[in-house]
């Protein structure tokens, strides 16, 4: 199986493949099938994720992209509001820019 | 996924800042999970402590088990994951039924615990809490996430109605946890509380309901202060700033 080299930088659509393939493992493809995945997309609201399944998703970041990005401690930062309102697009971002 | 075998049982475990000297163990409370710490509260402790965060039997992604939800058994459980991490005593803390759990771990196992720090831990021998149980429907749920769960439940959505509602049918209809919990009635006036030696700092919602729970402790605990922060039950997701900043302060000093 091809892995990733940490060092490869991915662009926008690759992250946003990674970002649907992380979330198709942790809620389940019966589920995923039923929505459409955009980078509109908001976390609890679209996608229904609670807070132990977007700790499985963070796991998923954090081992296929190390210490390069600090998912959990960009999460910490944010308040209540901005969690809930998270969308996928908000987190390509973030990992483009801390490639 | 770091799950761990810990007695032949799969264990749901997380742990920051691995290499510090001093350990925090977090027990999260029943129906919930360790995410109740894991983006807020553990960091804020990890700038000084290895943390370390496990899911309880049945809950997160920990295995299903049908018994054993008794104070004993889960301390047992508790003592197990300590032998397995090979960590020989930590500073403990616990919210609502973690807390409860922790206040028996450092009565059963006081050289396992260092510091004890209870949240929210409700008296045993209250009704309300075995009403939830006793009163609990699909439409209870619904109902209760409508007008009383936490605000990061308050957004659940057809799905997680779903997950949540098979989780409240398991543990209600098929483990023994409401028998075990009927049994733990007399925990807060049985002895052992009152031989609990840790320094111990007790985190209460000063709009809770079960305020007077941690009054009661107070008065039976040697060593312990209450501190009352603002909110109610849901007080570490209300306020998980303060409830981090308290705690890292109790266990640095």
């Amino acid at each position: 199986m091809d892995t990733l080299d940490s060092t490869t930088k991915l662009n926008s659509s690759e992250i946003f493949d990674l970002m649907k393939q992380f979330i198709t493992e942790v809620i389940g493809e019966e589920f995923v099938e039923e929505m459409e995945i955009t980078m509109e997309s908001s976390f609890t609201k679209d996608l229904e994720m609670d807070s132990i399944e977007i700790v499985s998703f963070s796991e998923k970041i954090k081992t296929h992209f190390g210490e390069q990005i600090d998912f959990t401690g960009w999460l910490s930062n944010m308040d209540l509001d901005e969690l809930i309102n998270l969308n996928l697009g908000t987190i390509v971002n973030y990992i483009e820019e801390c490639q | 996924m770091p799950v761990i075998n810990v007695e032949k049982r799969a264990v749901h475990v997380q742990e920051l800042n691995k290499g510090a000297a001093e350990t925090v163990l977090l027990v999260h409370g029943m129906f919930s999970n360790l995410s109740v710490y894991y983006f807020n509260i553990a960091p804020i402790l990890a700038k000084h402590f290895h943390v370390v965060m496990y899911d309880l039997k049945s809950h997160g992604m920990s295995e299903k088990i049908a018994d054993g939800y008794d104070l004993n058994s889960m301390t047992d459980d508790l003592s197990a994951l300590l032998d397995q991490l090979e960590l020989s005593s930590v500073h403990l803390a616990g919210y609502s039924f973690g807390g409860l759990i922790s206040l028996k771990m450092a009565a059963r196992f006081p050289d396992k615990v260092k510091k004890l720090a209870v949240i929210e831990a409700p008296d045993p021998n209250d009704d309300k809490t075995r009403d939830i149980i006793d009163e609990y429907s699909r439409e209870f749920l619904e109902y209760y996430v409508q007008h009383f769960a936490d605000t990061t439940k308050s957004k659940m959505g057809k799905r997680q109605m779903e997950k949540n509602h098979r989780m409240y049918e398991y543990l209600f209809h098929e483990t023994s946890i409401k028998s075990d919990m009927i049994r733990e009635r007399d925990f807060f006036s049985a002895a052992e509380i009152g031989h609990i030696s840790q320094e111990t700092l007790l985190l209460y919602g000063a709009s809770s309901n079960c305020l007077e729970a941690g009054k009661t402790l107070k008065k039976k605990i040697k060593r312990v202060e209450l501190m009352e922060v603002d909110g109610d039950h849901n007080v570490p997701i209300q306020q998980p700033v303060s409830i981090g900043n308290l705690m890292e302060t109790f266990f640095k000093n």
